[in-house]
């Protein structure tokens, strides 16, 4: 079976070992290094790999720093190679229903197979993250003391037997051990969230000093891509706290940062799933303790925390009040950074103008959770079901020829529509600019169209549906993504003489520009997975 | 800037009509008490031939002769720019031919425009936490315009200024930077602080500052295609720096 995730998570290695290296040290890094290229590996295979490594400091660090990875839950169990598999109930076998145009966001897909045999194969948490359970502890304790020379050779004939076995069932002794991608997307995604994309910075750097030879090999480009972040060169992941609440910060101001910064810390324990609408209720108390754990905020009291989190609830609103507690409003913050993204790509591919106008349909898609239309050439927006406004000729035409529709039941039925004008003084464009600028967009699939016809007279009626257009952006972006890909080789290839001729060579401007344009390259792919994982995995 | 907007004025003193009478034609005259009759709203001249049941040639040739007598004139009408549209020279095109404030001469007056939403944007910045009634005030105490701002303009400016990013709508919770402001009361405030460089605004998202994110032609690429990675022209120029 495929792991489609995983396959993704490939090129996110080196985000995964700038996170660890916030936290931990570099052996720890080195750790989370050596699983990653491998994949899995027993405890025994890891010590054998350290041994001999001056950096490791040992075999009792060794064990402390795993036990440390595993605390973290960076590092976990490998999953059981052949789960069992209930038979689903009946309710799990019947298809699912489209709930309808109200609920059109809340669709309900049946769990996939794979999905179930994932879920089947998951150990439960004590065991997902134990390493006390594990014998091979203690076993490996008594072949450090009594390792010798003579012993080295037998033991590593014992390992490729071992490593031979998938998912170490065969010998329960053994357990094999590997990342765990699942924390690292969570940690990823209290890094990413509060629209960090508006912040990512694209003054990408030309310096420094640790680009000294361009290689081919994953290992070593993961090896220099920490280096970057370590240094700060790489301008996608920062330290600890500074991208999930950089928006919040530029919203609001550095004290509501500190709050939020605080609540996401103070949920993450209790975050049982990946994709969650909403963290657990925090109260008060719980949120000023987890400020006050930071050196310079020690001296804040809760007359300090109360009126931020006022602020933080109101417009826009990143939490939300429910009795005395706080709840971050995950699904909202997710879907205002997909929401920017698609309104970026929609300025710079049409215009200011397009901007303009798509962001006056999407948010009054927004207001209500029914269908929305826009209509041209008049430009209403909507259509009052229960209070058709009279504003004009021309609107009481719209009006008529829509009720006609809906009547005959040509056009789906909205439970209630809502009569909104706007006209050319709403987005002073002027009105045929405005019909081009609409065509254009909906050639585009950024917005819907729907022809109606009242007698001799033709209404086109525009609307954004934001679940097709992250779609389709989700597509380009993984298209976009192998673009990138192919264009880093086709250089590499290009240029391959120039790189064997090294930094020091003839042509040293030439081996600069090459370096840059990688860089460049490979930076705009990182950055694009920042993209990827708000529209799929966040 | 010379913008005069007040409310349409109706009527100038109305010619005699026994002069009137004796100057004009059947057919001129037919055709004038039709234009007459939809006061600022004027006429399109299919629409009055429709009405008069006068054939073409005589409609064309008594609208020039209305016109060389000044009682008539031909107006733009902003919503179908195409069409020969007449009204009595006593009225002034009402707000559907003309557009509104927001135009002159057919056009939308995009200098008083951008000069207005500067005005906005910088008293908004000025308050910190402005509404639409303080920032109309300023802008009127201001006396930079010969014309009266209403605040349905200043709001129409304001609202734009929302869709594209520049300012944010909140509303006031009556604590904080809000406390002058009434609780629930709908005000504005500058997107983005100065420790940010002052300007957040509408930042190029990751797939907006690639060639493949604003490319027309995505769909038409594959790996090995004529339109390609390796072969693209936006690529080349992207890396041609």
């Amino acid at each position: 079976m495929v792991l489609f995730d995983n396959v993704l998570h490939r090129v996110r290695f080196s985000k995964f070992m700038a996170i660890v290296s916030q936290e931990f040290d570099k052996p720890c890094v080195d750790l989370i290094e050596t699983l990653l290229q491998h994949g899995r590996l027993s405890l025994e295979q890891i010590f054998d790999g350290f041994r001999d490594r001056k950096s490791s400091g040992g075999m009792e660090a060794l064990r402390g720093n795993i036990h440390k990875l595993v605390m973290a839950r960076y590092v976990e169990r490998c999953p059981v190679a052949e789960p069992f598999l209930a038979l689903p109930s009946e309710e799990e076998a019947a298809p699912a229903k489209r709930r309808g145009a109200k609920s059109a966001k809340i669709f309900f897909e049946p769990e996939t197979l794979e999905q179930r045999v994932l879920a089947a194969a998951v150990p439960p948490e004590a065991i997902r993250f134990s390493v006390e359970l594990n014998p091979e502890i203690s076993a490996d304790t008594e072949r450090d003391e009594n390792n010798s020379p003579s012993n080295v050779g037998e033991k590593r004939k014992h390992d490729a037997l071992e490593s031979g076995i998938d998912g170490g069932v065969a010998d329960k002794q053994v357990v094999l051990w590997r990342v765990n991608f699942e924390e690292f997307i969570r940690r990823l995604r209290h890094k990413l969230r509060s629209l960090f994309l508006s912040h990512l910075s694209h003054n990408i750097p030309t310096g420094g000093g640790w680009w000294n030879e361009i290689e081919t090999q994953d290992v070593h480009t993961v090896r220099r891509s920490v280096a970057s972040c370590l240094h700060g060169d790489f301008p996608i992941v920062l330290s600890e706290g500074q991208i999930c609440v950089e928006n919040v910060r530029a919203r609001l101001d550095d004290e509501a940062a500190t709050v939020f910064s605080a609540m996401l810390d103070a949920s993450r324990s209790e975050e049982k799933k990946l994709k969650i609408p909403s963290s657990v209720p925090l109260s008060v108390e719980s949120i000023y303790q987890e400020v006050i754990k930071s050196e310079k905020d020690r001296t804040k009291t809760l007359e300090h925390i109360i009126p931020v989190l006022d602020q933080l609830s109101s417009s826009p609103p990143f939490i939300r009040v429910i009795g005395d507690s706080y709840i971050i409003d995950f699904k909202h913050i997710i879907e205002l950074a997909q929401t920017d993204e698609v309104e970026s790509i929609v300025l710079k591919k049409y215009g200011k103008d397009a901007y303009r106008i798509f962001r006056l349909l999407s948010k009054a898609g927004r207001l209500l959770e029914t269908d929305k239309v826009l209509v041209t050439p008049q430009i209403l927006v909507g259509v009052g079901w229960d209070n058709l406004r009279t504003t004009g000729c021309a609107n009481i035409g719209i009006c008529k020829a829509i009720l006609l529709q809906l009547a005959s039941g040509a056009t789906r039925k909205p439970a209630l529509w809502i009569c909104t004008e706007v006209n050319v003084d709403s987005v002073f464009v002027e009105k045929k600019e405005t019909a081009n600028i609409l065509s254009k967009m909906w050639q585009g699939d950024y917005l819907q169209m729907e022809k109606l016809v009242a007698g001799p007279t033709h209404f086109l009626l525009w609307k954004v549906n934001m679940i097709n257009i992250r779609e389709h952006v989700l597509d380009d972006m993984f298209h976009a993504a192998l673009n990138l890909s192919l264009r880093v080789a086709y250089e590499l290839e290009q240029q391959k003489e120039i790189l064997n001729l090294g930094v020091h060579g003839p042509v040293k401007e030439k081996y600069e520009k090459l370096r840059k344009v990688r860089f460049l390259l490979e930076s705009s792919r990182m950055k694009l997975d920042d993209a990827v994982m708000i529209f799929h995995d966040f | 800037m010379s913008r005069s907007q007040g409310p349409s004025s109706l009527k100038r003193k109305r010619p005699e009509s026994n002069s009137l009478s004796q100057s004009l034609t059947d057919q001129e005259r037919k055709l004038y008490d039709v234009i007459r009759s939809k006061q600022d709203m004027g006429i399109w001249t299919r629409d009055m031939k429709r009405e008069t049941n006068l054939p073409d040639n005589v409609v064309n040739k008594s609208l020039k002769a209305l016109q060389a007598k000044n009682l008539i004139k031909e107006v733009v009408n902003i919503q179908n720019k195409g069409r020969k549209h007449y009204m009595a020279t006593e009225f002034q095109p009402a707000k559907e031919l003309t557009g509104g404030s927001w135009y002159v001469e057919g056009s939308l007056d995009t200098e008083f425009i951008k000069i207005l939403r500067k005005f906005c944007v910088d008293f908004i910045a000025e308050l910190k936490v402005a509404t639409l009634e303080k920032v109309t005030d300023l802008i009127r105490r201001n006396g930079v315009f010969a014309v009266d701002v209403t605040q349905q303009q200043v709001e129409e400016i304001v609202r734009t200024l929302v869709l594209d990013n520049e300012i944010m709508e909140v509303k006031s919770n009556g604590m904080g930077e809000f406390a002058s402001v009434p609780i629930g009361k709908v005000c504005y405030k500058l997107i983005g602080k100065g420790g940010l460089g002052g300007e957040l605004k509408a930042k190029t998202g990751a797939m907006a500052s690639i060639p493949c994110g604003v490319c027309p032609r995505i769909s038409h690429c594959t790996p090995d295609g004529v339109i390609s990675p390796k072969t693209c022209v936006y690529y080349t120029k992207w890396l041609d720096f």
